[in-house]
């Protein structure tokens, strides 16, 4: 800018010194022209006059400067020069203002010398006697004026340079200071240059547009981020090179990191082999899958590539926390080899007695204690089945039966009932007590419940022992309490006698019976209806389970 | 070009990260195979040893491109070189753990019955390494330090393993091939330590641009 300003600056002052000069130059010139060819007048008239009247006298006594005075004769012979011998000149009848002065008594003629600097002006007057007196002057020409002027004219160009680069720098420094000071987050409060106001006001405008954008934006980020934050699985964005953009906090955790890690190499917070070998898929575009152990918990990670214009420009990675399924698989597994043992073992029974009866060798005598056992196992394959498929059902959600209002006390005295022939023969004393308490429920899952705590309070009892039912009712809740007098269930298993196929103590269940699916039964009913069940239990003195159905 | 350069200097810290965690696994595989006896897994360690050595030819490679094509000065350079360090005590690693797998495949270890020292060495190990690369991961001096002066602790353990294999070798001399194959493989545990250490020194050089002896002391 304070270039572009200098050189229109400098411009203007070179032409305006280029014109001045020659329009002063031409007027000078010809006025100094004038005066000089006045004065030359003059100086031949009075030079003329004296020799009139003094003759060659005057003119040897005359002091000149700046002028050749030359007297010649009327047929041109020099007769006096000042400059020069006058025996040894030309005759100078021939030249020009000589011959106007013998025609007018007055001549004049100028000559340019060989170097054009300077111009010679010449002077002649016819005296009296015929005699002309010649009188020349040097004249400086307009080029050895211009030569003259040579000097003065470079200091005044480096002046106006100078003063044209101060002038530019200083204006320009006066133009833009306004415009450095604009306040650009509010363009239009500025009082400037009425130029500018067009682009403060298109600043203005996208000034608008930004903030706009950018709200729009962060809106968007933020329900991104709300709606990523809220999911349990973890979601990373990543870029082609593997540098996380975006990590919700799911992810952030099971991966053991925090929001500080966007922006950093996934490589950076997690560098197990399974993390690379996925990414390293996903960025040759396939979707890769893989489980990630990490010590008690597993994740599996699925990274997907995202493609645009069939180039890989980021990968998605979502970390799924498989811990509980991975269990509940392994739960499973348990559950089938279990099951398919549990079945095997009386059909062993049933199948080797059967063969033995086959083949004919029981003697006639002992043939009703193998029918007996057959009968016995078959008999425990039935109860077996029948808890496998009870249990089955309660998984799938306890069916489709619908509940109804049933009383816990009638069900606790109907179940108490059919056990009684049982518990006698055990030598247990079966009693059931309490109040009415009517809950909603499904009159088939609650006699279950029943029946296998009372089953095993007299199963797992010394002879001589008791089971005592009580229902109490209490302000939400009604309350079925079985309490035994029997061996109890040690600490550490009290947490999985719950668990499926569980026995406490496994080389004894053959004797005492069951299923190993009683308590087992008993959870998931009680799940069923919301009921919480509490065990309380010391080994050699008893259990108390107490089973609480919410009422309302 | 410096945009390339810096692309260039994260690919580096990428494959370094890859080859540190190849490492830890493949110690770790390595202290598993001996302390189960699976000889199967020794013979995979064998295996991931050598994708080590290949990382080892390419981050090498990727180091002398850099310093050719980019001639890198200050932090930079440090960095560069400090890679270059790091590796050969990296690829040391993998290839003393596979040593460790190999006796653990040719010996027989079953009759070992107190593995505990030689299990604590290979815990100890394994955190080193692990100290290592994490400090590598996050420029961390002061992780850095911590695993150098772990090294003591490593040392210790390999004392404490020396007396007992001496001991048990006085009262009976039947298993002396026993007692010696622990003894090598403890070493190497040792060995393994001292490269974690160096590689801990390099992190340490690479951020502070000084071999600092005070520092880890």
């Amino acid at each position: 800018m304070t270039k572009r300003i200098f050189r229109s600056i400098f411009l203007v002052a070179l032409v305006i010194l280029l014109a001045g000069t020659v329009l002063i130059m031409s007027v000078l010139y010809g006025y100094f022209n004038q005066l000089q060819h006045k004065q030359l007048k003059i100086e031949t008239d009075l030079v003329t006059h004296a020799v009139e009247n003094e003759g060659a006298d005057y003119l040897e006594q005359l002091d000149v400067r700046g002028y050749r005075i030359t007297w010649i004769d009327e047929d041109g012979t020099v007769l006096y020069d000042t400059d020069a011998n006058a025996s040894k000149m030309e005759n100078h009848l021939d030249r020009e203002e000589v011959q106007e002065a013998i025609t007018y008594g007055y001549g004049e003629s100028e000559h340019y010398s060989a170097t054009l600097l300077t111009r010679m002006i010449y002077t002649a007057e016819r005296l009296e006697d015929d005699s002309i007196i010649c009188v020349s002057t040097v004249q400086y020409s307009l080029v050895s004026f211009l030569l003259m002027m040579l000097q003065p004219a470079a200091v005044m160009l480096l002046a106006s340079c100078l003063l044209s680069a101060l002038l530019a720098s200083r204006l320009s420094k006066k133009i833009v200071e306004p415009l450095n000071n604009l306040n650009l987050d509010d363009p239009l409060s500025n009082e400037t240059y009425e130029e500018v106001a067009p682009l403060l006001g298109r600043i203005e405008r996208q000034h608008r547009q930004i903030v706009d954008q950018l709200a729009e934006l962060q809106q968007k980020q933020h329900e991104f981020d709300v709606v990523t934050g809220a999911m349990s699985e973890g979601l990373a964005l990543l870029g082609a090179s593997g540098q996380i953009l975006s990590i919700n906090q799911s992810a952030a955790r099971l991966l053991g990191t925090d929001q500080n890690a966007v922006g950093r190499d996934i490589l950076t917070v997690n560098r197990s082999q399974e993390i690379q070998d996925v990414l390293f898929r996903a960025r040759s575009g396939q979707h890769a899958q893989s489980t990630l152990p990490d010590g008690e918990s597993e994740y599996q990670l699925v990274a997907s590539p995202v493609l645009s214009d069939g180039e890989v420009s980021g990968i998605v990675l979502l970390i799924f926390d498989i811990t509980e399924k991975s269990h509940a698989e392994q739960l499973r597994r348990e559950f089938t080899a279990n099951v398919s043992h549990e079945l095997k073992t009386p059909l062993h029974s049933i199948s080797g007695c059967a063969e033995i009866i086959k083949n004919g060798i029981v003697r006639e005598a002992d043939l009703p204690q193998f029918i007996d056992q057959i009968y016995n196992e078959a008999q425990r394959l039935i109860t077996l089945v029948e808890d496998i498929i009870r249990l089955s059902r309660l998984d799938e959600g306890g069916g489709d039966e619908a509940k109804e209002p049933v009383d816990l006390l009638t069900i606790a005295r109907d179940v108490v009932d059919r056990l009684k022939p049982y518990a006698a023969q055990q030598g247990i004393q079966l009693r059931c007590g309490g109040e009415s308490a009517e809950i909603s429920g499904v009159p088939r899952l609650l006699s279950d419940i029943l029946y296998n705590l009372c089953d095993n309070g007299i199963k797992y009892n010394n002879r001589g022992g008791s089971v005592t039912v009580t229902v109490s009712r209490q302000e939400h809740e009604a309350v079925v309490q079985v309490q035994d007098t029997g061996i109890g269930i040690a600490t550490e298993h009290q947490n999985r006698v719950f668990e499926r196929f569980y026995r406490v103590d496994k080389s004894h269940s053959k004797e005492i019976g069951g299923t190993g699916l009683g308590l087992s039964i008993v959870k998931h009913a009680a799940m069923i209806h919301n009921a919480t069940i509490e065990l309380d239990s010391t080994l050699g003195k008893g259990t108390t389970i107490t089973v609480r159905f919410p009422t309302n | 070009m410096r945009k390339t350069f810096d692309e260039q200097l994260m690919q580096l810290n990428r494959e370094m990260i890859t080859m540190g965690s190849l490492c830890e696994k493949v110690i770790a595989m390595a202290a598993k195979s001996l302390l189960e006896g699976d000889k199967e897994l020794a013979a995979k360690v064998v295996h991931s040893d050598s994708e080590i050595d290949q990382k080892e030819r390419e981050i090498e490679a990727m180091c002398l491109k850099l310093l050719l094509q980019q001639q890198p000065v200050a932090r930079d350079l440090r960095i560069v070189s400090s890679a270059l360090k790091m590796i050969t005590d990296m690829e040391r690693i993998g290839d003393q753990s596979a040593d460790i797998a190999e006796i653990v495949t040719v010996a027989d270890l079953s009759a070992s019955d107190d593995t505990m020292h030689i299990g604590n060495m290979a815990r100890a190990a394994i955190k080193m390494v692990t100290g290592a690369v994490d400090a590598f991961v996050s420029r961390d001096v002061r992780a850095a330090v911590e695993v150098i002066k772990y090294d003591d602790v490593v040392d210790d353990l390999f004392n404490k393993v020396k007396h007992e294999l001496l001991e048990s070798l006085h009262t009976s001399t039947e298993q002396a091939e026993y007692a010696l194959d622990l003894l090598m493989i403890a070493k190497y545990f040792e060995r393994i330590g001292d490269h974690a250490t160096n590689i801990a020194e390099w992190v340490v050089f690479s951020i502070t641009g000084r071999h600092d002896e005070e520092g880890a002391e």
